[in-house]
């Protein structure tokens, strides 16, 4: 309402915005005389981007992989343990303080506990980015079962509908939203979380690629690595926004 | 004779204060990029200094278009809104605006949010502090001075908003649906401290509401609005003598009049439709949930 | 009779909401250490409770070395985003123009995996700590501008009408009126700059591997020793604690202040 919302407008200025920044970049670097192990020119990272194409995707499929299941396993078990903690209150008031402090305290940090405990291979990573991404979407999901409208839950009652039968026609409908912008979250997380532990401890993947880049001052091969995982973080994001969007229309129809 | 029957006096012999807003064929055309919204098509009319005028018609009309035009907030399309003789070229200082929402500063304590206006145009606080007061007390909120919004009902926010409209003295009041928000009960009272208010200081007044009662209560004249594009189908004078209070709402003459407006609206004065008003009225809730 | 004893029942429920995730730590705890006491497990994984408090005590001088390193970079890295955060969130907000060309830009960067270029702080900036607070920085900085801006946005259009129509100029809107308004955003912002904040510097402690309680943390999961790694792991979360009440402390002051409670604004 305050603005007229030009849709050229709207899409064309953040993206000449974007644009109008790689080439201040680029004439930075190249009129600047910047060492290339130090900030390459945006054209140097297109052009890797493409000549090593094969090697970074190799790298990219495995982040990606390990990030889509951290993220579908911690939205299952989030949804789950919602549903869980919702309808047991004494699994509730047991857990609920332990885990609004894990929302607290800085949760990377048990990344190399993971490591520990279930070695080196990609099921301690899977594991960590599941863990970091597994909170917001509990506590977001426990909220909105525990928000649904009093007067769609009494109407349900007054039906003498089963605690089942309110629980699946009015609670998970109205869970749904907090649900989905939680997975969004998530889908961030996972993300993340894999990069961490790639960090500390891989030998594939792009978290690895970036990190062990680094002491050879490959600044190209990093730029081309986080590009190509921006490219997988984006991707995530997006299918999980469409499938966002196609659960809200399903939720407003139904 | 009160000072707003002698404006009335003045705009019938036509004197110097006779035209004192001025509203020329005015028309708005909102462009929201994909769509253009004609609010509203032509509106002319002028009100005498010190009446009281009160703009009605259904929600999603332009009601507070019109009014955000008086105001200098919102720029015409096309036609001309002359102030005190002055031509319409943005906000000033002799114009109070009040809105539907108290738009109270949650932090501030009543006597700092009606004194804001006094802060805001840098005026020395020490000489308005007691009319501060002296507002207060007449719009009944002695001892809530140092009271936050949020601890206040909405009657007595709107009661501040008044006040805060009034501390630096404009000479026209401009008012949109300030009372909508509230329950029945309590807009009765806010009402009756309105016409008490107008009985100490006369400003000129727009009100826009779409309660047809209160126009009649409240006014010296009714401007009738219809659908959009909207015009002015009626300029409908109410005779009651001030001072006024509630009770003329008993009286036969106050439910003719009453009636007879809802009439207007209703009929959408013609407009070559099956059952205008109703649709009309629809219409304008339908815009009002989208927004 | 089984009247009283339900009565009582009840009672002892009735406190339950303390009581039971504390007896469940505390069984936690127990079966923590008697477990490993009679089925002793590789000390590189799992370190009794015992062991995690001795480690605690004798470590002590060095532990807390490392505790306030990593406490003054987070403060650092934390106060250092909330000023560039709210300054950027204010001046993006200064036109349409500018809020068009910059807003979506900034929540760009935030759906991406910024801990990726921890290494290029190190690259540029050494292995110190201003490269962590550098990158705690950039990971902090886009929640707060972007929460920042939105408050600023929000500030309802009535109230800036009310402000136009005393004739007030665009830096009173701002200081008066808008700045205000977008403090419950703010908050909401600084909450998650906060605990952004400490991932940058936990992150670039793990990549720099000088110092820091991150740094422990690495270095005892790799020497195989996981009783000071416990011990590191429950002073980051003591830390973690602190520092995010004291943002909620602020939190409460403000909001004071400002009279009525802060709409919470949904972050996860
Ligand atoms: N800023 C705006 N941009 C586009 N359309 C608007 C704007 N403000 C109001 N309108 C439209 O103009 C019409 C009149 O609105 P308004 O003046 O608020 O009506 P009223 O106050 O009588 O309910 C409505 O249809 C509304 O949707
Ligand atoms: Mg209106």
């Amino acid at each position: 309402m305050k603005t007229a919302p030009n849709i050229a407008r709207v899409l064309g200025l953040p993206i000449a915005t974007g644009i109008t920044m790689c080439v201040v970049w680029h004439v930075a670097v190249t009129s600047g005389g910047v060492p290339q192990y130090l900030l390459p020119a945006p054209t140097e990272v297109a052009r890797k981007l493409i000549t090593s194409l094969p090697e970074l995707l190799g790298h990219a499929a495995i982040s990606g992989l390990e990030a889509v299941a951290s993220f579908l396993l911690a939205t299952a078990l989030g949804f789950a343990g919602a549903v869980a903690l919702v309808y047991a209150p004494l699994l509730r008031e047991i857990f609920y303080p332990s885990i609004v402090g894990f929302q607290l305290i800085p949760k990377v940090a048990l990344a190399p506990l993971f490591i520990v405990w279930l070695g080196t291979d990609s099921v301690s990573r899977i594991a960590f980015a599941t863990f970091l991404s597994f909170f917001p979407v509990l506590i977001s999901t426990m909220t909105g079962l525990q928000n649904a409208d009093p007067n769609a839950v009494r109407l349900s009652r007054s039906l003498t509908a089963s605690e089942w039968q309110t629980f699946v026609s009015v609670r998970i409908p109205f869970s749904l939203p907090y649900f989905f912008s939680a997975t969004k979250v998530a889908a961030t997380l996972a993300v993340t979380g894999i990069v961490v532990a790639e960090f500390i401890t891989a030998n594939a993947g792009l978290g690895f690629l970036i990190l062990s880049s680094t002491p050879r001052m490959e600044t190209l091969t990093i730029f081309a690595a986080i590009l190509m995982l921006c490219f997988v973080g984006l991707l995530l994001y997006g299918a999980v926004s469409l499938l966002e969007r196609a659960g809200r229309r399903w939720f407003k129809g139904a | 004779m009160t000072d707003a029957a002698g404006g009335f006096d003045a705009a019938l012999s036509g004197g110097p204060d006779a035209a004192f807003i001025r509203v020329d064929d005015v028309a708005k055309t909102y462009d929201t990029g994909r769509t253009t919204i004609e609010a509203i098509s032509n509106v002319s009319f002028q009100t005498a200094k010190g009446q009281f005028v009160a703009i009605l018609g259904p929600s999603g009309c332009g009601k507070s278009t019109l009014l955000m035009m008086c105001a200098g907030l919102e720029p015409v399309t096309s036609g001309t809104i002359t102030i005190a003789g002055q031509p319409m070229t943005g906000p000033r200082t002799s114009i109070g605006v009040m809105f539907q929402d108290s738009t109270l500063l949650p932090w501030k304590s009543v006597l700092e949010n009606i004194l804001f206006p006094i802060r805001i145009l840098r005026r020395p606080r020490s000489e308005y502090i007691d009319r501060a007061r002296a507002l207060i007390e007449m719009v009944g909120l002695a001892g809530f001075e140092d009271k936050r919004p949020h601890e206040l009902s909405g009657g007595m926010r709107q009661r501040v908003a008044i006040c805060r409209a009034l501390i630096y003295d404009p000479d026209i009041l401009l008012m949109d649906e300030p009372f909508s928000a509230l329950d029945a009960i309590t807009r009765d009272e806010m009402n009756d401290a309105l016409l008490d208010i107008w009985q100490r200081y006369t400003k000129t007044a727009l009100f826009v509401t779409h309660s047809i009662r209160e126009a009649v209560l409240l006014a010296d004249r009714v401007l009738v609005m219809t659908d959009r594009p909207s015009t002015i189908i009626e300029d409908v004078p109410i005779p009651f003598v001030r001072p006024r209070t509630n009770e003329i709402a008993e009286t036969v003459e106050f439910v003719r009049i009453c009636s007879h407006l809802r009439g207007l609206i209703q009929h959408g004065h013609g407009r070559g439709q099956d059952k205008p008003g109703v649709a009309a009225i629809f219409q304008g809730n339908k815009v009002e949930a989208a927004r | 009779m089984s009247g009283t004893a339900r009565k009582r029942l009840s009672r002892l429920l009735g406190a339950r909401r303390v009581v039971a995730p504390l007896v469940f730590l505390l069984a936690l705890f127990i079966v923590w250490e008697t477990w490993l006491h009679y089925l002793p497990m590789s000390r590189a994984v799992i370190a009794p409770p015992s062991a995690i408090f001795a480690t605690l005590v004798n470590g002590f001088p060095i532990l807390m070395k490392h505790t306030l390193s990593t406490l003054i970079e987070i403060v650092q890295g934390f106060l250092l985003a909330a000023v560039v955060g709210i300054a950027i969130g204010a001046l993006i907000t200064i036109s349409t123009w500018t809020r068009q060309a910059f807003y979506p830009n900034i929540v760009f960067f935030q759906l991406i995996p910024k801990v990726a270029v921890a290494p290029l702080f190190v690259l540029w900036l050494g292995v110190g700590t201003p490269s962590r607070v550098a990158f705690a920085v950039f990971m902090a900085f886009f929640a707060i501008a972007i929460a920042t801006a939105t408050g600023l946005e929000n500030t309802k259009l009535e109230t800036i009408r009310l402000c136009r129509s005393l004739t007030a100029s665009h830096w009173q809107t701002f200081t008066k009126v808008r700045f205000p308004f977008a403090m419950p955003h703010i908050f909401a912002g600084l909450k998650v700059g906060m605990a952004m904040a400490m991932i940058g510097i936990i992150v670039g402690e793990f990549v720099t591997g000088q110092e820091g309680l991150g740094y422990v943390i690495m270095f005892a999961s790799s020497a195989g020793e996981s009783a000071p790694l416990y011990a590191a792991l429950l002073l980051l979360a003591a830390l973690g604690l602190a520092l995010y009440s004291c943002v909620l402390l602020a939190e409460l002051a403000v909001q004071r202040w400002y009279g009525a409670p802060f709409v919470s604004e949904g972050f996860a």
